[in-house]
């Protein structure tokens, strides 16, 4: 599967598996946009939810297809 | 997916999709750019524009790009298309040869 992870005018498709937790998403997240993990934090745009690292997105009620919104930590 | 693995398009209002460059190649077109011999900037960069093609049409291509992938590899589902959308769709696939 995938999910879209928006930020402002920037799209990025991630594959991912439901198994995955949120953190794997940031660290892949982190493969492209050089921001480091802890300073990264994702909501899911359906419910306004904030996803927490430990969890798998199964457990978060991630989909196919869902859209994520990506906030940054000011340095 | 390492940043070298990925492509960014670009919609007419600038607006970026960063899809994995397998996703991308669905479309002719692009594996044509991306993968000419030469120094062409959409190569070096891996970046290519659409000025003619609009945000909401790239996006719904982008996801087409995924599904087709999905499809392939034996996991069929329903592509869901707004009616609304067919037309300017149907061009974009048409210039994008997909």
């Amino acid at each position: 599967m995938y999910i879209r992870v928006k930020r402002s005018k920037t799209t990025y498709f991630i594959q991912c598996e439901p198994t995955e937790t949120s953190l794997d998403i940031k660290q892949k997240l982190h493969d492209l946009i050089d921001q480091p993990v802890s300073d990264q934090r994702l909501i899911l745009v359906s419910t306004g939810e904030v996803l927490e690292d430990s969890k798998s997105l199964a457990d978060l009620k991630v989909e196919n297809d869902a859209v994520v919104a990506l906030t940054l930590r000011k340095g | 997916m390492r940043k070298e693995e990925t492509v960014k398009l670009i919609s007419a209002e600038g607006f970026e999709f960063v899809i994995h460059k397998d996703a991308a190649m669905v479309s002719q077109t692009i594996r044509n750019m991306l993968t000419s011999p030469g120094s062409f900037a959409e190569t070096e960069h891996g970046e290519v524009t659409f000025p003619e093609i609009s945000t909401t049409i790239l996006e719904k291509i982008c996801k087409y790009f995924y599904w087709n992938l999905q499809y392939a590899s034996g996991k069929q589902t329903e592509f869901h298309i707004e009616p609304e959308l067919v037309l300017e769709l149907m061009m974009a696939a048409n210039y994008l040869h997909t």
